[in-house]
């Protein structure tokens, strides 16, 4: 019987012998980053739930589908369509981890709307955003993107989706917390958040380093690239942007956090801003809880924070015993 | 008589400007690289002008207004009709003059949304905060004039500041109790495990954090009915527990919150750890209930020795002993404990045990440590302290009650409640401190006189007997600043021993007063370390016997208390107090207890406790108020270096810090220990051995801050940079 074989060798991962210590740096940030969504006590956000208008609740709701949209992507597709192009082995690892924190983000929006929504409403949020022409041709564009060939354009789709698009739907939780409202279901976003931040980042890294090996054609070529598949996103997302916020009279703030975000995303890609910066001047209170530091002083009786990480363990010797 | 409303240091304010925004720009530097400590203030000005004014309720007169409130069911009437119309005109007059501001928008935000008195729909305020201060001395001082003039100038003029529940309640006729905590003990048995979660569910309706004692219950797959392997241990006595405590939050006016408490050498000590754990199952996760863990000496010299942990059976313990496990004292009857047969144990690792707790308190925070044996060494108080509360700075002794069938009380044991108010440091220092802290010890016995706790008639009877109150102290790190001194020196070191030692001082002279003028002690003075003969295990002994500093060590800190005008207690005032309280006793079974002061060092804009700050620009997240911005006090663009935070200074200055305090107090302290994410468990474990070393009685929170991954931080963030 024929058989092809999928692979010539099988090379056992050394963390010991690292190619790029930027590898192992992050894989290190993300693994202590772990976290589950159970751990927030997202039904003391109750009381605040039953506070907010229809259109408060209505909007949240479809946010957070979007962003579980977003995130499905990124955990079934995207970060799993990045595994192959990796340049080292420890690459591979650190998106296995993405791409499943990806997933347990997803999960999160499930069960803050499990503990604040009933089945209908979900139900009626999920097939909105089904329904949603801005949303589903988002989720379109990425996807495409993913199902190329080409590895750097994976990555440009990839550092965009992490840096830029989900943070139309960020914008909410953030000003909610900074008006005292939903601070539970706001601590998972920070998460989330703390997460993205490395992702994005990583990435746009990844990307920058794979350029570095192309020629000049190459590079022009997705300079050129970047830059239209921002404007084609960007397009999409400030029509996105107005169907969920104008509703509330936020819409242009979050456009302004867009451009700043679009601005970051290139960052991450290595390439020039795009917007200029008077209109990036997003609500301080926005972009103050942006910040992806863990460092909130939260108060342990209303929450659970989220700035605790995973402890590294080493053994006492007899030397701290010695009293 | 008109109300005088607050007036505006700012000629001009956008009343549309939004507050929350302006306050973020707190964390964001301006071109120059400076802080924007001025957008706060205007933040302060548009949330006045542009939110409170609009919605407050004006008045024609004082007299208006209270009818209006006591018409209306808003106010007490037994409160107001104790003064006559004249002298409330006086005091709200003298309230109002005093010149209250609020230094933060946190503080005025957290005042007006969690304090201040509004109308039933939630539409208008009905309070100021000198308004509010003016109801809570009315209530206290019980009619008394020159007492209500007393504490109002101390609370108006940021010298003291009563705890959360008592400035929140009191004087509204719809209100919770005025106690900041509770402690309940649970015995090995249905009837007490049934009073303890009835207790939780009956305390957190009235507001006020509740403790629950665990570790006298049996573990899992103990025996009942001498039928073995039937118990399920004390996991989920916790899950209902946490559930009790999430289902009264729903109706009060503030969060339930409960903590509970088990030995180390219980046999469950792991599984109670592990409900904290990130990836922990559902069935045993802990989410909201907070975790304590009580060490015996006993533990630290089995980890030196490298031997193993023996845990012992507490149904066994019972029977062979006739008392409960956590009245025993593990360290004394260890080996005992070890050589009998009839009672089970499993062992551990005890290095294990430490490494353990540090991973999950790198995961959750959680579990706070009572350090069993230096918290008994230190009462002065007969009996055996088993627990803390939910802050982990009361420790007093407690006594078992029983039940009948039909779950009534056969004996009415001992439990706590406590009454917790705090100086500001630097203002009562300013005012010469013996006066604040007598004002504050007079106002929180009214506190514990004005208290019955019938729903827990264990409470009730302690705090009749003993009227137990806690005097706390924050804005230490403020002060120290203030006067160029830095958090951990020498000179830092040195005030702090003399300051907490003059307030012991004060508060013992207050306390004497007190039984002088009621005829008698608190219950049980006469078996206290107080009533010792002195030389002889005397309470005070350790003023004259020259084991501690008496006189300042350091030039500054001599200079500084003269300069305030206050008097450093000699030893020949010591000797004269001994002799006093021998003779006529002290009204309060326990006086000092340094909480953590989260919300009430926000509104009097000091820093937290005797802790360093978090951060120069502290990123407060609480459910009432959100992601706010919080500025140290005193703090300006020129003394940045004096203002090192948590994270900065170590566990080590901070401990050394609480070493001299705890001397002086004769409860505890809330001890919070900061860790970058850098740090690994043994860090955490070196910390903890130190402080025990040091003396300290109980640790608090562990808080790990995480910075950003170079690349990902957002650019001219105050917080973000070191």
């Amino acid at each position: 019987m024929a058989h092809t074989a999928l692979i010539d060798r099988v090379t056992a991962i050394n963390w010991n012998r690292l190619e790029d210590d930027k590898d192992l740096e992050v894989w290190d940030r993300l693994t202590g980053n772990f976290w589950l969504p159970e751990k927030v006590p997202v039904s003391n956000d109750i009381p605040d739930w039953r506070m907010m208008s229809d259109a408060e609740r209505t909007l949240t709701m479809r946010v957070f589908t979007g962003l579980t949209l977003l995130d499905t992507i990124q955990g079934t597709v995207g970060a799993v369509s990045l595994i192959p192009d990796a340049l080292t082995p420890h690459e591979e690892a650190v998106y296995t981890n993405i791409a499943f924190m990806e997933s347990v983000h997803a999960k999160s929006y499930s069960s803050i709307f499990s503990t604040l929504c009933s089945t209908a409403q979900i139900d009626e949020a999920f097939s909105w955003s089904e329904q949603n022409p801005h949303l589903q041709r988002k989720a379109q564009i990425v996807l495409d993107y993913y199902e190329g060939d080409d590895p750097l354009k994976r990555k440009v789709a990839s550092t965009l989706l992490e840096s830029f698009l989900f943070y139309s739907g960020f914008y909410l939780p953030m000003y909610f917390s900074a008006h005292a409202k939903l601070t539970n279901t706001a601590d998972v976003i920070r998460l989330i958040i703390r997460d993205e931040a490395v992702h994005g980042y990583y990435i746009g890294y990844k990307y920058q380093r794979g350029l570095e090996l192309a020629d000049d054609a190459k590079r022009a070529e997705m300079e050129r690239y970047t830059y239209d598949l921002l404007d084609e996103l960007y397009e999409n997302e400030v029509a996105y942007t107005h169907s969920l916020y104008d509703g509330v009279g936020l819409a242009d703030d979050v456009e302004k956090f867009l451009h700043y975000n679009a601005n970051k995303a290139l960052m991450n890609l290595g390439y020039p801003a795009l917007f200029p910066a008077e209109i990036c001047d997003v609500n301080p209170a926005i972009l103050a809880a942006l910040a992806p530091d863990a460092d909130e002083n939260h108060d342990f009786f209303s929450g659970s924070g989220s700035s605790y990480v995973m402890g590294k363990a080493e053994q006492t010797d007899d030397d701290d015993w010695d009293f | 008589m008109t109300q005088t409303t607050q007036t505006t240091h700012s000629p001009a304010v956008d009343p549309t400007a939004d507050p929350h925004a302006l306050n973020a720009m707190l964390n964001l530097y301006d071109e120059d690289g400076h802080i924007q400590f001025d957008k706060d203030h205007e933040a302060v000005d548009a949330f006045l002008a542009g939110h409170v004014r609009p919605r407050t309720r004006r008045f024609a007169s004082t007299a208006e207004r209270l009818d209006h409130l006591i018409a209306h069911d808003y106010y007490d009437a037994a409160v107001f009709a104790a003064y006559t119309p004249a002298f409330l005109d006086e005091i709200h007059m003298r309230a109002a003059d005093a010149g209250h501001r609020f230094e933060t928008f946190l503080g005025a935000f957290k005042f007006y949304r969690s304090y201040a008195l509004k109308s039933f729909d939630g539409e208008e305020y009905l309070e100021d905060f000198p308004q509010r201060a003016a109801a809570v001395a009315l209530a206290l001082a019980d009619g008394d004039e020159d007492a209500a003039r007393d504490v109002l100038d101390e609370i108006v003029s940021g010298r003291f500041q009563p705890a959360t529940p008592t400035f929140l309640n009191l004087g509204k006729a719809q209100r919770g109790e005025p106690v900041s905590c509770f402690l309940v003990r649970i015995e090995d048995n249905m009837e007490s495990i049934s009073r303890g979660i009835n207790a939780a569910l009956q305390l957190s309706k009235r507001g006020g954090g509740v403790a629950l004692l665990l570790s006298n219950l049996r573990e899992a797959g103990a025996p009942i009915k001498h039928i073995e392997h039937q118990s399920s241990g004390v996991v989920p006595v916790m899950k209902l527990l946490e559930d009790s405590f999430s289902y009264a939050n729903q109706l009060g006016a503030r969060q339930g919150a409960g903590a509970v408490y088990l030995h180390a050498h219980h046999p469950d000590i792991m599984k109670f750890l592990d409900t904290k754990r990130e990836n922990a199952d559902e069935k045993i996760r802990i989410k909201s209930l907070a975790l304590g863990v009580v060490i015996p000496d006993i533990t630290f010299e089995l980890a030196k020795r490298r031997e193993p942990m023996a845990l012992f059976s507490p149904y066994d313990v019972e029977r062979e002993y006739g008392v409960p496990f956590a009245d025993l004292g593990i360290s004394a009857h260890y080996d005992e404990l070890l050589a009998n047969p009839r009672i089970r144990r499993t062992e551990i690792d005890a290095r294990g045990f430490f490494t353990t707790l540090a991973q999950i308190q790198f995961e959750s925070g959680y579990p706070y440590i009572l350090f069993e044996d230096t918290a008994n060494r230190a009462n002065p108080i007969a009996g055996h302290i088993t627990m803390s509360n939910l802050c982990s700075e009361i420790l007093q002794v407690q006594e078992p009650s029983t039940y009948r069938e039909d779950l009534t009380y056969d004996h009415v044991g001992r439990d706590v409640s406590c009454n917790l108010g705090s100086l500001n440091i630097a203002h009562a220092m300013d005012a010469g401190l013996a006066h604040p802290v007598r004002t504050a010890i007079r106002a929180l016995t009214a506190v514990a006189e004005h208290t019955r706790i019938d729903a827990v008639p264990s409470i009730r009877r302690a705090n009749d007997e003993g009227h137990a109150i806690g005097l706390g102290q924050m804005n230490l790190h403020g002060f120290l600043a203030r006067e160029g001194i830095r958090y951990g020196s020498p000179e830092a070191l040195d005030f702090t021993n003399l300051y907490f030692m003059t307030v012991a001082y004060h508060a013992y002279v207050a306390s004497h007063e007190l039984a002088v003028e009621r005829g008698r002690a608190f219950a049980g003075f006469e078996d206290s370390a107080y009533a010792k003969p002195a030389g002889a295990g005397n309470h005070f002994d350790k003023y004259l016997d020259g084991s501690i500093d008496i006189r300042p060590r350091t030039e500054h800190v001599a200079e500084l208390f003269a300069g305030c005008g206050v008097e450093v207690p000699t030893a020949d005032d010591w000797r004269a107090l001994q002799r006093a309280i021998m003779r006529d006793g002290i009204y309060n079974q326990y006086l000092q207890a340094v909480p953590p002061t989260g919300s009430i060092s926000y509104i009097n804009h000091a820093t937290s406790s005797i802790h360093p700050i978090a951060a120069k620009i502290e990123i407060r997240k609480e459910g009432k108020t959100g992601r706010m911005y919080y500025p140290a006090p005193y703090m300006t663009d020129d003394n940045l270096d004096l203002y090192a935070d948590a994270y900065e200074i170590g566990w080590k200055a901070i401990v050394d810090t609480y070493a001299e305090a705890t001397r002086h107090v004769d409860q505890g302290l809330s001890l919070t220990l900061f860790f970058p994410d850098t740090a690994t468990t043994r860090e955490l474990n070196q910390a903890q051995i130190y402080a025990w070393r040091k003396g300290i009685k109980t640790l608090y929170y562990i808080r790990i801050r995480q910075r950003a991954l170079e690349g990902t931080a957002v650019d001219g963030c105050v917080s973000c940079t070191l």
